[in-house]
């Protein structure tokens, strides 16, 4: 066991040595919680809205002020229908909000179908995020002003995030972004530097078996992979509110899972490759870009073709960001768990098998 | 147990390209025996096959009466391998450097301390330096250093002196004679043909195939041909050119300052005193002997001339 230690602290030597790379595994993770929280938000404020009244009544005017007093909205009025066309067309607006003529009389008779709302959906996130925040407040708005009944026929109660704060969202799948990062690429190319070095011969010469050299190439990225996740947590709980509300248990538990799915693709990639770069090129371009995309990160999913739905089925990262959506945000019953994890797990088995198999003691 | 290493008829390929072809030879325990070949000759890809990273197509290869193809975990311990690029980790100090290679092969620095002091104490002074800023010769005394402290049987060079000043050259002979007292047999590739008299016995590799093996200096005294050794004042390239039209002049090589012409032994005189009759601004060296480069030059152009007809 004497070899097997020495070769980890070696290792840990490799990192602590090269600060440069240690800054970037240190700070990216809070760089990119700061960047997800701060600017790339689908959440809505401040939103330019054209109100179009062309009821004129007490009841469409106490409406257009609900809005005016919410700091989601800045209200811009409109007079006619080529108003409302030039202002959505100029990027005036976002939306328009029509209330048709004779809305409180038709509102007073039960009729539903009053209002009318026109949105600019060319980012269909945002188009999306209006539409809901729209129908709540005018829904609230009913209720305040003492109608029981209900003019939109859908009632929408929003769940484990009722603002819609995008960060909630982010968090697990740059959690995810983040680990594939460091231990994929980390370990592929500090593989390929020992084969680029010629160190590599000397290992395999040496009594070190092959899954020690392997297993003591992830243990320092696992551990610093924990440094990054509990980083990630903090910084989302305590700047952006973001809650855990299962168990941090669970939580780290299938990180470490995921971790070293992601450590056995990096190992995968090292067996594959002789250099460094073409190992930092392998894992950016094959794991970083399907990982960010097809992880439901920044699109989501459902709204993939069916193909590219089965597609990101393969990268792990999938099945971890719906791992972590269950622990952080829902507190699901652990049977939920249970298929997103089986696939995290085979996926993992067979990345294992298919390096066990290109991992070559000798040269052929 | 005369030979500690042996091997026997040893093939490679690499596709369609032919790296070794039945290759023969045998060392003795204590023994320095030197692989002199240029790039491409064959010299990596016979010691990746010894230190049992490569498997050969065809023959068969011993280490310590160890098979190289069926007991290579058995090999793997008992032979130091030092690559031709110094493998050594550059961001790791010179300490840190001996520390990991004596415990990967579960040994200790103050094991073996005896067996590398000559050459460490050389690198003392700069234990706490990295490896990667450490100068050429600095660098080969540690990879040496690193490659010894587990104390193997079988120590293999791969171009240890490639990239090397020539004054820590001569060092690094001399610890590897002090290294060889110890019993341990060492194989060395190297491009250099100078470095070959410093060998016990050396085989001359070209493209996969021994030329010539044997002790250096009953090399030497078994060529058959005469040299001349001549100087000129005016260009010497011309003058090589002209001598290699000459008919009895077998080869004709540069040998920094001077020119070499190889020739039968019996035309020797006749052909001196026609050189020295057709050029001007010649001088003739006093000593005449063939060196052991006469030797491999010569070789390598006749090995080259039955390849080419």
């Amino acid at each position: 066991m004497k070899h097997f230690k020495i070769f980890i602290w070696k290792e840990f030597l490799h990192i602590w040595r090269d600060k440069k790379t240690l800054l970037i595994i240190i700070l990216l993770p809070i760089i990119e919680v700061l960047l997800f929280g701060f600017v790339l938000t689908s959440e809505i404020n401040h939103v330019s809205l054209g109100i179009y009244d062309q009821d004129n009544s007490d009841w469409s005017g106490e409406l257009t002020r609900s809005f005016e007093n919410s700091r989601y909205f800045d209200l811009i009025r409109l007079y006619n229908e080529q108003d409302v066309e030039k202002a959505l067309r100029g990027n005036r607006v976002k939306a328009v909000l029509k209330i048709k003529p004779e809305a409180e009389k038709s509102l007073q008779m039960g009729e539903s179908g009053i209002m009318q709302l026109l949105l600019d959906a060319s980012d269909p996130n945002i188009a999306r995020t209006i539409e809901v925040y729209i129908m709540n407040m005018s829904s609230r708005f009913m209720k305040q002003a003492g109608n029981r009944k209900n003019l939109l026929d859908v009632q929408q109660l929003m769940y484990y995030n009722p603002d819609l704060k995008s960060v909630f969202k982010s968090v697990p799948g740059l959690m995810a972004v983040v680990l594939m990062l460091i231990c994929a690429m980390m370990t592929s190319v500090s593989l390929a530097r020992e084969k680029e070095t010629g160190t590599m011969d000397v290992l395999l010469i040496s009594p070190l078996k092959p899954g020690q050299i392997i297993i003591g190439k992830m243990v320092p990225y696992i551990a610093i992979s924990f440094v990054n996740i509990l980083m990630i947590i903090a910084l989302s709980v305590f700047v952006f509110g973001v809650p855990v509300r299962g168990s941090l248990v669970l939580l780290f538990l299938f990180s470490g899972f995921y971790v070293v799915c992601a450590l056995s693709f990096g190992l995968l990639v090292s067996t594959l490759v002789n250099t460094q770069q073409i190992a930092m090129m392998i894992s950016l371009a094959g794991l970083m870009l399907p990982t960010t995309l097809l992880s439901g990160l920044i699109y989501p999913i459902r709204n993939m073709p069916r193909w590219l739905q089965m597609l990101s089925g393969v990268f792990p990262a999938r099945w971890f960001v719906e791992t972590l959506g269950h622990v952080m945000l829902k507190d699901s019953p652990v049977y939920y768990f249970l298929q997103p994890l089986g696939y995290i797990l085979l996926i993992t088995v067979i990345l294992l098998l298919l390096a066990a198999r290109r991992f070559k003691v000798r040269y052929d | 147990m005369e030979n500690n290493i042996r091997a026997a008829g040893i093939s490679k390929s690499f596709g369609s390209q032919v790296a070794l072809q039945e290759l023969d030879f045998a060392a003795a325990p204590g023994e320095i025996f030197g692989f002199i070949g240029a790039d491409g000759a064959g010299k990596t890809t016979l010691f990746k096959i010894l230190t049992t990273l490569l498997r050969q197509d065809a023959g068969k290869a011993e280490v310590c009466g160890l098979d190289t193809d069926k007991d290579f975990r058995e090999i793997r311990r008992i032979i130091g391998y030092m690559a031709g690029r110094f493998s050594l980790y550059g961001d790791l100090s010179v300490e840190e450097n001996l520390k990991f290679f004596a415990q990967v092969f579960d040994s200790t620095l103050q094991e073996n301390y005896e067996l590398i002091r000559d050459i460490y104490v050389l690198l003392e002074p700069f234990k706490k330096r990295r490896a990667a800023d450490l100068s050429g010769g600095m660098k080969q005394k540690l990879a040496l250093c690193c490659a010894l402290i587990h104390k193997p049987k079988v120590l293999v060079l791969d171009e240890p002196t490639t990239g090397v000043d020539p004054v820590s050259r001569r060092e690094f002979w001399d610890n590897l004679k002090t290294v060889a007292a110890e019993g341990i047999t060492t194989l060395v590739a190297t491009p250099y043909m100078d470095e070959a008299m410093q060998c016990d016995r050396v085989a001359l590799l070209q493209e996969g195939r021994i030329l010539q093996i044997d002790r250096p200096a009953q090399i030497i005294a078994d060529f058959p041909k005469a040299v001349i050794i001549l100087k000129t004042e005016h260009n010497r390239n011309q003058l090589i050119r002209k001598l290699r039209k000459l008919p009895e002049a077998e080869s004709v090589f540069s040998f920094g300052e001077t020119i070499h012409v190889t020739c039968e032994p019996a035309i020797k005189g006749k052909l001196t005193a026609a050189i020295a009759a057709a050029e001007s601004g010649i001088s003739f060296q006093p000593e005449q002997a063939a060196g052991i480069e006469d030797c491999f030059l010569y070789y390598m152009q006749r090995a080259d001339g039955r390849e080419n007809n």
